[in-house]
């Protein structure tokens, strides 16, 4: 990994530089300055009172949610289904915004945050159930479109792709179409692809869902190699309790609500 | 991996869908190149009688359908030669006759012998006819070597049989694919004497061209005087018709193809719209999204285009075999057909992707996720 062509590691000054200097995408960019107590605190993810209803129906997702993960912590959130898991990773993956509350990713408040692609792109790398692989690209493709566009860079994004599947014991396989590939493979690839640009945080969303037995224990090998690799955060969404046992701390949710996760833990 | 390779891969992966769009966008071109061509073509054959006579300008009956209907009475002639400025002026009758199934509307000029030269006709092999001859005729020599014919041959045209005299040169195709009679001769086989449909006229050295026409339109109303060939344009109805119904199927058809493109295109990024969440959750911006949806679009606009204007020239030169248009219709491709055929895809695609493009791209990230 170490040879890997450096694209920045988020939260230090590095982000910001690039955060500021970087191509000019859905609006003029950019996260406000990290906390200072929250970088000091060394968190990674901090949620405080959030309050997420849907308009349509008037559904209370979340209903005061706080919670804090520390940086390299592996945060394992469970519930039973429509108790706001998923959307409490949506929020910190800036896929949505919370009806009140704030929810800061590496010290940044995402309400202020004006180029949520910017953000999406190089903070965090989400994980989704059904990896969501483009079929017409190959599995080094598929990692490749999450890195910014530039020609100039074209060499080192395929060469840090490549890179990233072998980290995912996937060499070899590179070339091979999605529809090639077993459920479980497919899922490490769209782990690489979350890894692409070197996030400080990993969000998933029932990762192994579809995922046989043992496909999941790999998964879950690769999740330890990274943490102890790169340092990743992760948080991880799960319905599965022996999943739930490899993080260091499991969150339990209810009807929109924390229910036993002791604060700052 | 560069954004094109996506663009390349989406096209590719959905070939049916592709090349049904291809062929949406090139039958449009297709219709907008030939029906600009033929009319262009249709436009160039009727002025090219301008340029026979190498006038400083023409005149003809103002407000006939079909310039060739003008009809001028020579007593008129005489006063326009004695317009001032005029230095002089020919008046010619120009008719068409079916001479067989491969020469369905052959011209004919009737022009007294005496105003050949200043017409700008010059004789290649013979002499010039007699004026008040009645079965003397000569040819054009794309004509004679057409219907294989030479000085001293016959030609049967107007139900008599004519002597061929001489052959001559315009040095336009028009003219030399025509036959000259004595003017009396050819007023009697249509049996409009003391008329010509057109007279062309050439001014005195260091008049004004325009002040010339000026007063010959103000001294004689019924008339009309033409220079260019965007004049003669205005002046033929019958131009004019087929040169607006040719617009206007043209519209009609960037229309259609549009609404096709944009009906496609649109049930194509429904389908993909998980697709488009994902890249958006993944970091693409709008911006990006837009591009590719866009360049499918660019790509293919320029693959249609180019099979329109290829499929154009198959239309182009079937149109011109068809017996109504032999002889009328001559179609010449420029490098302007091209680029307006590239520019009628482009325009159909930009119409039909804009909409589809922006959904794409405007869409929540999350909601196009959980798009089934």
């Amino acid at each position: 990994m170490s040879d890997a062509p450096h694209i920045h590691r988020t939260g230090g000054p590095a982000a910001a530089s690039a955060l500021a200097d970087g191509p000019p995408n859905d609006g003029p960019s950019l996260a406000g300055a990290p906390d200072n107590d929250q970088a000091a605190a060394g968190l990674a993810v901090e949620v405080r009172d959030v309050v997420k209803v849907y308009a349509d129906g008037g559904i209370r997702a979340l209903d005061g949610v706080d919670l804090e993960v520390r940086r390299s912590e592996f945060v394992a959130i469970t519930g039973p289904s429509g108790c706001g898991k998923s959307t409490l990773l949506h929020l910190m993956a800036a896929l949505d915004r919370p009806t009140s509350g704030t929810v800061k990713v590496n010290g940044r408040d995402l309400r202020e945050i004006r180029n949520l692609s910017q953000f999406r792109r190089e903070e965090v790398g989400l994980v989704f159930q059904l990896h969501n692989l483009l079929p017409q690209l190959s599995a080094v493709e598929n990692v490749e479109i999450a890195m910014p566009w530039s020609p100039r860079h074209s060499r080192s994004r395929a060469e840090r792709a490549r890179q990233l599947l072998a980290e995912m014991q996937l060499a070899g396989a590179e070339r091979r179409q999605p529809s090639q590939l077993s459920g479980g493979e497919r899922q490490r690839v769209a782990i690489a692809r979350a890894l692409a640009n070197e996030p400080g945080v990993l969000l998933a969303d029932e990762p192994t869902g579809s995922l046989d037995s043992a496909s999941v224990d790999r998964f879950l090998q690769m999740l330890g190699r990274l943490r102890e690799d790169h340092s990743t955060t992760i948080v991880l969404v799960t319905h599965d309790m022996a999943v739930a046992a490899a993080a260091d701390r499991t969150v339990h949710m209810r009807d929109g609500r924390v229910v036993d996760a002791p604060p700052g833990a | 991996m560069p954004l094109i390779s996506i663009v390349l891969r989406n096209v590719w992966k959905k070939k049916a869908r592709s090349l049904g769009l291809a062929l949406a966008i090139a039958f449009a071109v297709m219709t907008v190149v030939t029906l600009s061509v033929v009319g262009n073509g249709l436009e160039t054959s009727a002025t090219a009688i301008l340029k026979v006579g190498k006038a400083d300008f023409t005149i003809v009956q103002k407000g006939v359908p079909d310039i060739l209907n003008s009809t001028i009475d020579e007593s008129t002639l005489v006063r326009i030669e004695k317009t001032p400025g005029v230095k002089s002026a020919v008046g010619v009758l120009v008719e068409t006759q079916k001479i067989n199934a491969s020469n369905p509307v052959f011209i004919e000029v009737g022009i007294p012998p005496e105003d050949l030269t200043p017409f700008g006709v010059t004789i290649l092999s013979g002499h010039p006819y007699s004026p008040d001859a009645t079965n003397q005729v000569m040819l054009g020599w794309r004509a004679a070597q057409n219907f294989g014919l030479h000085v001293g041959s016959s030609f049967v045209a107007n139900g008599t049989t004519n002597t061929v005299v001489g052959i001559f040169s315009t040095g336009n195709s028009f003219g030399d694919d025509a036959a000259m009679f004595p003017l009396p001769a050819l007023q009697g086989y249509n049996r409009v004497p003391g008329v010509v449909t057109m007279v062309f006229v050439k001014v005195d050295h260091g008049a004004s061209i325009p002040s010339v026409e000026h007063s010959i339109s103000y001294a004689m109303p019924e008339l009309s005087t033409i220079r260019t060939a965007a004049q003669f344009g205005r002046e033929d109805l019958t131009l004019v018709f087929v040169k607006a119904a040719a617009t206007g199927s043209a519209i009609l058809a960037v229309v259609i193809g549009a609404i096709i493109v944009g009906n496609t295109m649109l049930l194509s990024l429904f389908e993909r719209t998980k697709e488009f969440g994902l890249l958006r959750a993944i970091g693409w911006t709008r911006t990006e999204v837009l591009a590719l949806v866009m360049g499918e679009g660019l790509l293919l606009a320029v693959v249609g285009a180019g099979v329109g204007v290829g499929l154009s020239f198959g239309a182009a030169s079937l149109l011109e075999r068809l017996p109504e248009l032999v002889g009328v219709l001559h179609v010449r491709f420029s490098q302007d057909a091209f680029w307006r055929g590239l520019l009628t895809a482009l325009v159909m695609t930009l119409l039909g992707t804009i909409y589809p493009a922006l959904r794409a791209a405007f869409r929540s990230p999350l909601d196009a996720l959980g798009h089934e």
